[in-house]
């Protein structure tokens, strides 16, 4: 989740490693000859960043099958300079952007709290504290998220207990956000403390995971999330090894796309990419859909009946012809005609 | 507020909550005001997913206590936010009026909603005056609603130039206009004449507009407002030629009781009442 602006431009992205030759995925396979595969698969994205998506974005991602998401509070890519920034972020979560969502067909959610990099401007984090109780009780917001280290510094530390205490009185699961450089560590560490406050790592998703600190999370009994992101370490092919090797149990796969170079259908390219290794459907519906639901529906505040029907079907007959458009629903345009209507 | 219709909203309250959820909007209403606005966010994670049931006394005493002003069809969530707002102490103005816009500055959805459905029974209304046009501006048409339709606080509070707006608006969206409170006491020559500049454009755009919004035009008729009714006589929809019965109707132009006697059959259903704008409240 995005919190490297000031590393190496081309590549904004979770995982950028400088040092790394950028090299593209999906590379040998094209999409639209594989999409077949999964036809009739639905599949719930854990981590997106909505704001910085535009219309074309939701309605690939409703034709590809995702029926929900979890939209994390995250870094925008400047930093607020008040509290007045937070307040309208935090209410484009629950407000705009959960009802922009809704018109193209997808279940919104999100968690809240104070990114790490953010926490590092204590004035005006303490004031982010007083103001967080009011958003984290909202509906449909899942869990406190994403938190945890970037630099690792002693305020992120200090911003980070304060959240998980939060979560602890608000009954919400946890979502960490693991930092890019010295993550291994960071990883340790952000569950060592989580431990220490007595939060169930059962409550609790640590994202951004790779091949070096899945087992580890794993065997703590914490639930652990993989970010597919171009151009990075964990593509999606690295992702059926670590299926392969690990099982569906506790992992789930999201995409964390926001203002970088990012994929909004990297589940379902992910889903078929493993249909394609012969992963189980079980399998894949449990990683790309039903982890992630389990996880974070402790919170009480997902509905499956809200989304599980009516997208499971082929959507597009719904929007054909002069069928009416469920609950005002956004029509899809002809994009191939040059006569916009 | 009056503490009659806060008593009210109880009254309706305990009739829709088990005992627990009663209980727990009591405990919270008694608490601090930080704990109060948390609950007025958490209602949903406490109270059943339901809409209210209601009974006629009790609807015919909060008219009695604020007309116009109506539960019917609401969420108990709706409902028991909207009480928790009452439960706030509104001695001290400065604290209440910061505590109100707080939890308008960081609503979602659902909780706007119960704000703007709150005006009509919150303390200081010229307060609202900018909350409540800004949701006319909004995007989100549930919000819209809750300020437009079976709303009091518009017709009450809102200038000429933001009712306008307001009831355009609502029209502009295909909305029905007789869910507005006020909308006869608030007609206006204005109105009638923006009305029918937007019934042209729609017409050039081969679109129309619901034959209704001409209840909006009769009392202000005048030869540009005649010329629309001659072109609403002439439409192939019927009840475009109701619109234009009713409105010449409601007239007291002459050259406008001469056109409707041109359609001798339709003057005769307005005359007998057998038509009215009832008819077209679809
Ligand atoms: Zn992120």
């Amino acid at each position: 989740m995005c919190l490297n602006t000031n590393d190496i431009a081309p590549n904004p992205s979770h995982f950028e490693d400088s040092e790394e030759t950028a090299t593209p995925a999906h590379r040998d396979i094209a999409w639209n000859d594989y999409k077949d595969l999964i036809k009739g698969m639905r599949f719930f994205d854990p981590h997106i960043h909505m704001v910085s998506r535009t219309t074309d974005d939701y309605q690939a991602m409703h034709q590809a099958g995702i029926v929900a998401l979890i939209e994390p509070a995250f870094w925008v890519g400047q930093p607020r300079t008040g509290l007045s920034s937070f307040k309208d972020y935090y209410s484009s979560l629950v407000g705009w952007e959960r009802f922009r969502s809704s018109q193209f067909g997808i279940k919104h959610y999100c968690t809240m709290g104070l990114n790490s990099r953010e926490a590092n401007n204590e004035p005006l984090a303490e004031q982010v504290m007083e103001i967080l109780p009011l958003y984290i009780y909202k509906e449909g917001v899942v869990g406190v998220g994403e938190i945890g280290f970037d630099d690792q510094t002693p305020a992120e530390e200090k911003y980070y207990r304060l959240q998980l205490e939060l979560a602890k009185k608000a009954k919400l699961p946890v979502q960490i956000h693991t930092p890019h450089r010295d993550k291994k560590k960071g990883t340790e560490r952000s569950m060592a403390i989580a431990l220490e406050h007595g939060i169930d790592p059962s409550w609790v998703i640590v994202d951004h995971n790779n091949e070096e600190t899945v087992k580890s999370v794993l065997d703590k009994g914490f639930w652990a999330a993989f970010t597919i992101y171009p151009f990075t370490k964990m593509g999606n092919e690295r992702m059926v090894k670590v299926v392969e090797q690990y099982g569906p149990e506790r992992i789930m796969v999201n995409s964390a796309a926001d203002w970088g170079i990012s994929d909004p259908l990297a589940i379902p390219k992910t889903a078929a990419l493993m249909k394609m290794r012969g992963i189980s459907d079980e399998t894949i519906r449990l990683v790309t859909y039903q982890n992630a639901i389990d996880a974070f529906g402790k919170s009480g505040q997902i509905d499956v009946t809200d989304f599980e029907s009516g997208y499971a079907i082929d959507h597009t007959e719904k929007f054909h012809g002069n069928s009416i458009l469920r609950g005002g629903q956004q029509p899809v345009p002809a994009k191939d005609s040059l006569v916009i209507n | 507020m009056s503490d009659i219709i806060k008593q009210n909203l109880w009254d309706i309250i305990v009739l829709n909550t088990s005992e627990s959820e009663a209980e727990w909007l009591q405990n919270r209403a008694a608490s601090s005001r930080m704990d109060l606005m948390t609950a007025f966010v958490a209602a949903p994670r406490f109270l059943s997913k339901k809409i209210i049931f209601i009974n006629q006394d009790q609807q015919f005493a909060l008219n009695a206590e604020i007309p116009g002003f109506s539960v019917e069809g609401w969420s108990l969530v709706r409902l028991a936010r909207v009480w928790l707002l009452t439960q706030l102490d509104p001695s001290d103005k400065e604290d209440y009026v910061k505590d109100i816009e707080t939890l308008f500055d960081t609503a979602e959805m659902n909780e706007l909603v119960a704000l703007y459905a709150a005006l009509p029974v919150l303390s200081y209304p010229d307060q609202w005056l900018f909350r409540a046009t800004d949701a006319v501006r909004s995007n989100m048409g549930f919000v819209f609603d809750a300020i437009a339709l079976h709303n009091p606080y518009p017709e009450k509070h809102f200038s000429e130039l933001a009712w306008n707006q307001l009831v355009l608006k609502t029209i502009f969206n295909d909305k029905p206009i007789h869910f507005i409170e006020g909308l006869d006491n608030r007609a206006n020559e204005k109105l009638a004449m923006t009305l029918s500049d937007f019934a042209h454009e729609r017409w050039a755009a081969g679109r129309s507009v619901p034959a209704q919004v001409w209840r909006l035009a009769g009392r202000f008729m005048n030869t540009t407002l005649l010329a629309d009714m001659q072109h609403l006589f002439d439409s192939e929809q019927v009840d475009d030629r109701k619109a234009a019965a009713l409105a010449c109707n409601d007239s007291s132009l002459a050259p406008a009781h001469y056109l409707l006697a041109k359609y001798i059959d339709l003057e005769k259903s307005v005359k007998s009442g057998a038509l009215a704008w009832a008819d077209l409240e679809h």
